[in-house]
């Protein structure tokens, strides 16, 4: 009895893995190709676009500094006014450059970081903002709060985690296919993608767990910010006081430190803290906001440096957060991989990969024997319920 | 009814319904990035500048011896920021010839009693900048939109214009909201 028991116990828990996702597997699809696509994004376009490859004109060539790129763009386009640098992770990208030029367009330029020669400017399409907007909201627009489309893809961690868990629970033993991996070719084409859905399933737990848990936690970040709850120690910088901001003699601006300056007092008073990017003061009561990953790569370190005083007027380290915060900073580059260089982006691409093909499997899978086993289960269902041990831990849920 | 329990039997209309269409969820929800990828790719424009200033522009408003531009982002009624109230994103570009003599812009509703009330600062730099101007839900229709230039001699200079002129949009939801209370 109890072994009959636990055997329809669990081809339950079968049944609820199976149809987790069934209904709108081609959204969760999407969403899985999507999010493969926007972790390397930003490689694509360096392989499809020459304009956004560091070339170092030669071997004895070095990087400028962020105000010699500076300079050498006030020289090129006199007009043009700069509001952000930053050098994307890996010497091998171009500088981007964030500009407004006089007719008040805003693009965004690549610059040589060796020469700074503008070698171009972001094209219409932005393909890392596409993916990102298609995976990260649907496209659905921000306008109050966010955007339902961001609801609509983050309520997909629970399903996910459920069809994870649910999964380990019907495959029974599975650590043994680590050991006995199993994909056999000659039996058709149900057995091939059930051993192909169960071993990818068994290498890819960790990354269903991370994913599903850091996508959960997009819904959760949605959650508190449409409902003003913040959770942020950021120190909220005001702006620079009317009595700092010298009185100029002529109609021309009071001279500011420029960013070199700016990085040698941010780099001076904060022992590590690591620059690759730079926000130019937005108004004259504005600070220069430097900063670059911390020695936990998860975690960016800024600092605010006031451009008349030469005071670092704030800053907000990783040891600054709190363990909350350590935790939700985390989920973020947890679930876009992209923390450690080309090899991890690679590593969740790859797994966005199996995951997409985990998605595909099911359906397959699915389509040729859950239809059947559904039936047999309502049929079942007809039958006065058994009594039954509780005989496993993982099963005493289910009973309703 | 006696077989009603046989569900395989006898599927109740709403299960077949759904197991007929089920599927088409998908479509449903391919349908919802399909038909908001124009406004995305208009969105992006409108970021980066390349739509104008923004809407209903008002061009080279005099202000002492500078002028400004000023446009509202969107078309449309302010939107709510929680608690804080309603927000309105207004656009601006100062002259060519002016940019480097201007110290900060600000934007209030009201003439402001001093430099220091000026109201909201303008982000950005002088071909485009922006700020995020409060709108009380009580404000009256014939308000006007200051702007205030402060230069960096220390001089302030001051113009208006109608915030109907500027805003029809706000103004009709002012008119809403009247007409609420």
């Amino acid at each position: 009895m109890a072994q009959q028991s636990k055997k329809s116990k669990s081809r339950l828990w079968f049944l609820i893995h199976s149809w987790l996702a069934l209904p709108i597997w081609f959204f969760v699809l999407i969403v899985c190709v999507t999010g493969t696509l926007a972790v390397v994004s930003q490689e694509i376009v360096w392989l499809a676009n020459p304009d956004v490859r560091a070339s170092k004109p030669d071997d004895a060539a070095e990087r400028l500094s962020f105000q010699q790129v500076l300079d050498a763009l006030k020289k090129a386009e006199p007009d043009m006014a700069v509001r952000f640098i930053s050098q994307p992770d890996g010497s091998h990208f171009a500088l981007n450059v964030a500009v407004t030029y006089p007719d008040g367009t805003a693009p965004t330029l690549y610059v040589n970081p060796y020469t700074g020669a503008i070698q171009g400017k972001s094209p219409d399409f932005n393909f890392e903002g596409f993916t990102r907007a298609l995976h990260g909201w649907w496209l659905v627009p921000f306008t109050n709060g966010y955007s339902w489309g961001w609801y609509l893809v983050s309520l997909l961690g629970l399903p996910m985690l459920a069809s994870l868990v649910t999964g380990l629970v019907v495959y029974k033993k599975f650590w043994k296919g680590f050991f006995k991996p199993v994909l056999r070719f000659n039996h058709g084409a149900r057995i091939f993608w059930g051993d192909f859905h169960r071993l990818s399933g068994i290498w890819s737990i960790w990354f269903i767990a991370v994913i599903s848990i850091t996508g959960t936690w997009f819904l959760i970040q949605a959650i508190l910010g449409d409902n003003h709850i913040t959770i942020s120690t950021e120190p909220i910088t005001p702006v620079i006081a009317r009595e700092d901001v010298p009185l100029s003699d002529s109609r021309e601006p009071v001279a500011r430190i420029d960013l070199d300056q700016a990085t040698l007092i941010a780099t001076t008073n904060i022992p590590g803290l690591d620059v690759t990017f730079a926000q130019l003061p937005s108004n004259a009561y504005g600070h220069i906001y430097l900063g670059g990953r911390g020695w936990y790569p998860l975690m960016f370190q800024t600092a605010s440096v006031n451009p008349y005083t030469r005071n670092v007027d704030a800053s907000f380290l990783v040891g600054d957060r709190s363990a909350l915060e350590f935790v939700t900073e985390s989920m973020r580059p947890l679930h876009t991989g992209d923390f450690g260089g080309l090899a991890i982006k690679l590593i969740w691409a790859f797994f966005g990969l199996v995951l997409s093909m985990m998605v595909l499997s099911g359906l397959l899978i699915w389509t040729k024997r859950t239809a059947q086993a559904t039936a047999a289960a309502l049929k079942r269902a007809d039958k006065p319920p058994r009594q039954r041990k509780v005989s496993q831990e993982t099963t005493t849920e289910v009973q309703s | 009814m006696s077989h009603a329990s046989n569900a395989i039997a006898t599927p109740s209309p709403l299960k077949q319904w759904w197991l007929k269409w089920r599927f088409h969820l998908n479509i449903l929800l391919l349908l919802v990035p399909l038909g908001f990828m124009p406004k995305y790719f208009a969105d992006q424009k409108l970021f980066r500048g390349e739509s104008g200033l923004g809407a209903t522009p008002i061009e080279n408003i005099a202000v002492g011896p500078w002028s400004i531009s000023l446009a509202e982002l969107r078309a449309e009624a302010p939107r709510q920021d929680g608690p804080a109230g309603y927000f309105k994103v207004f656009n601006a570009a100062l002259c060519a010839t002016c940019g480097s003599e201007v110290k900060a812009a600000y934007l209030r509703i009201g003439k402001p009693r001093s430099l220091r009330a000026a109201g909201t600062i303008f982000f950005g730099n002088p071909h485009r900048m922006a700020t995020s101007l409060p709108v009380p839900e009580r404000t009256r229709g014939d308000a006007e939109l200051w702007i205030t230039l402060e230069g960096w001699d220390g001089s302030m200079h001051q113009a208006s214009v109608p915030l109907a002129k500027a805003s029809p949009a706000t103004l009709a939801w002012l008119d809403k909201q009247g007409g609420k209370k």
